[in-house]
């Protein structure tokens, strides 16, 4: 906490944001960020793969505040794509485009988001640090959710809490964990529901996951079906609804040892969960 | 007026950079300010630093890591310092050039061995003022040794608490010198305080040892079985990472402490929690108590040497456990996790309380502090107060001995050992 953010240097101009819990962001620049009275704007462009052109963009208008800053609000609706959106000043039109550094991100309103439930789509959006200390917004939007709520890992199994958002259990609902490659393995440990349709957990008992090949390290991946086969699509089973974007090394998990296999839940980079096996 | 800061490296993370950054800062309204980095590693600092302040480093390690003179050991820094490795003749030099030719009319120190520079190498017309980050019953007795020669060459020896003004006043006869604690200060938040909601314990602070990052979060297994919906943050970087995330482990909190990596600035990370907590073993001051409580944040603290009992009052604006007592510090956590209303209520009044920590009131004393020194300069050093002088003369020069006898001695194993080898 301890410096304004800079204002001066245009390689660092600097850019602060307010999430609040409906999903919508506001954005607030010095208005020493641009000179003079053109119009102003900020450009969200959806990161493409690599070598791949950029095709998606959102232009938001920079409005002046009251004390001489610039606002730019970024509503819920429309919902923006699932993928890392990088964040640019326009400081006019034709003018190039300035990438922005991060000043302060309140993202408060945030830290307790699975508290609430969603409805279908699940749009999710997180603003962050990239590597190279830029502002981004990392983006979420899935047609339904499993949030995983907790996860108790002894030296044999893991049990999990989660719940739907954007969608309930029904009759035949079953989780699935599915090997990434080859034939597509799978396993489905028993659910257990909850009496509201959006609870449940269940264990994964990880001889099951070793037991056919021990020695073929693989990554399952973790879903769930809200009823029998011929329904809409697997759930993903993940961690969004709170302030972290990146959580892979924040939510770490012992490691068991199977037989010859080490086994441990992960948060892949998109914040899945998925469960990994590799060799002693 | 014409302020210059000599800082080691501007360019890191830690509470003397941020600390003289919000100083120098601070200063800047009303004089010329220049914050001088003895070292640079790469282009930009890592906090903002306001314009107005200009940055002038002296090595830059990016090109003049190899520099011939650089891998010859420093001669005016002393050796007994901590960070005497990463000085140099190259840093030597060029720090005595920069103060032999500084148009400053006051260079403030921010570092034991970056005193001594200033002591022996400024001009006889530049007011002198050292500050000591760190304690000096924490220095080792070699350092001490150079210290209590060179510091007497200093118009003032600014402290960060008041306990460690004392230790210097007794144990170290500084004649002329003045010494007085000045506080680090923190700016004025930007964003609005935390209001005492969010179950969320934060720390901050870099992962060594002597943060007891290791207590905390055996302090804190208790909190999360009884409240599993409370989650400790601790936020930093450092040598004890891997050893905390198998502590983290083995204890099952793998969902309730979290290791979140650095953030700079800590504000609205801060703002995130409820409560903050600080399980150290030593603060010299404790900046990231005041930052939270400028935040809003009641702080459960260990009443460590030195800072945290000078900021923290137990029980209206935060908590003072015992150092190193796990059981204390996770009850005094409970207490505040179990209690809404008395969270709140401390959450207010440290917001309150931690406002004699602000630039202003800070720079104001530092700016008097700055302004008695220059005063009497025409008419030679001030003179020491005469009353019991003879008793200070006395039992300083048994510190003195003290310390010299440890330092020989200590010398002395050295060698021995160097001879087993």
């Amino acid at each position: 906490m301890n410096t304004k953010p800079d204002t001066t240097r245009g390689t660092h101009l600097r850019v602060d944001c307010t999430a609040d819990a409906d999903g919508r962001i506001v954005f607030d620049l010095p208005s020493t960020a641009t000179d003079g009275p053109p119009s102003p704007q900020l450009l969200l462009r959806l990161r493409p793969k690599k070598g791949q052109p950029e095709k998606t963009v959102h232009v938001l208008d920079l409005e002046p505040a009251h004390d001489g800053r610039l606002l730019a609000v970024l509503e819920p609706q429309p919902a923006l794509t699932e993928g890392r959106w990088d964040l640019y000043l326009l400081p006019e039109p034709g003018a190039p485009r300035r990438r922005l550094r991060p000043g302060l991100r309140d993202l408060r309103a945030l830290v307790d988001g699975r508290l609430r439930d969603r409805p279908s789509p699940v749009a999710v959006r997180v603003p962050y640090v990239t590597k190279d200390g830029y502002l981004a917004v990392r983006a979420w939007l899935r047609t339904a959710h499993a949030e995983v709520e907790g996860i108790d890992v002894t030296d044999r199994s893991m049990t999990v809490r989660a719940r739907l958002h954007g969608a309930s259990l029904a009759e035949g609902a079953a989780v699935r964990l599915r090997l990434r490659g080859g034939d597509g393995t799978v396993r489905n440990p028993e659910l257990r529901g909850g009496s509201d349709g959006r609870a449940f957990s269940f264990v994964v008992d990880y001889p099951d996951l070793v037991a056919d090949d021990a020695t073929r390290p693989g990554v399952w991946d973790v879903s769930v079906r809200t009823r029998s086969d011929g329904g809409p699509a697997p759930i993903r089973l993940g961690r969004l609804l709170d302030d972290v974007a990146d959580r892979k090394e924040i939510f770490v998990y012992p490691t068991a040892v199977v037989g010859t296999a080490v086994v441990r839940p992960y948060y892949t980079v998109d914040n899945d969960l998925s469960v990994e096996v590799t060799r002693v | 007026m014409k302020i210059s800061f000599l800082l080691h490296n501007a360019y890191g993370i830690g509470g003397t950079i941020t600390t003289t950054f919000n100083l120098a800062q601070a200063l800047a309204e009303r004089h010329e300010v220049e914050i001088v980095s003895v070292l640079r590693h790469r282009e930009h600092p890592n906090f903002a630093l306001d314009p107005r302040v200009a940055l002038r480093p002296l090595v830059d390690l990016r090109h003049e890591k190899e520099h011939p003179l650089h891998r010859r050991p420093a001669k005016v820094f002393p050796t007994a310092e901590y960070r005497y490795g990463q000085y140099s003749e190259l840093t030597d030099r060029r720090i005595g050039e920069c103060l032999a030719a500084t148009d400053a009319d006051v260079v403030i120190g921010t570092r034991p061995g970056l005193n001594v520079h200033l002591a022996l190498q400024a001009p006889e017309h530049v007011v002198r003022i050292g500050q000591e980050h760190l304690t000096l019953d924490n220095h080792p007795p070699r350092l001490r040794t150079t210290l209590r020669r060179a510091y007497r060459r200093l118009d003032v020896l600014t402290t960060v608490t008041e306990a460690d003004a004392a230790a210097y006043r007794r144990k170290m006869r500084l004649p002329g010198v003045r010494v007085e604690a000045l506080p680090n200060s923190v700016p004025d938040p930007v964003l609005p305080a935390a209001d005492g909601t969010a179950k969320v314990v934060v720390a901050a602070g870099r992962l060594v040892p002597v943060k007891r990052y290791d207590l905390l979060i055996e302090a804190f297994a208790p909190v999360a079985a009884a409240h599993p919906d409370w989650q400790l943050r601790i936020y930093g970087k450092g040598e004890e990472q891997a050893r905390l995330r198998q502590l983290i482990q083995r204890l099952g909190l793998s969902e309730h402490a979290l290791l979140m990596g650095a953030a700079a600035p800590m504000e609205a990370e801060w703002v995130k929690g409820s409560i903050a907590a600080c399980a150290s073993n030593f603060e010299p001051f404790g900046m990231t108590i005041v930052e939270a409580m400028r935040c809003g944040l009641p702080v459960v603290s260990t009443d460590c040497p030195h800072g945290p009992g000078e900021i923290i009052e137990d029980g209206v604006d935060g908590r003072l456990v015992p150092v190193g007592d796990p059981d204390a510090l996770g009850s005094a956590l409970l207490d505040l996790v179990r209690d809404d209303e008395r969270r709140r209520r401390m959450g207010r009044t440290a917001m309150e309380n931690a406002r004699r920590f602000a630039p202003a009131p800070v720079v104001q004393q530092a700016e008097r502090l700055i302004d008695e020194a220059r005063s009497p300069r025409g008419t030679g050093r001030a003179l020491p107060p005469e009353g019991g002088r003879i008793q200070r003369a006395l039992v300083s020069q048994g510190f003195a001995a003290r310390d010299a006898a440890y330092a020989v001695a200590s010398g002395a194993l050295r060698t021995v050992r160097r001879g087993r080898r």
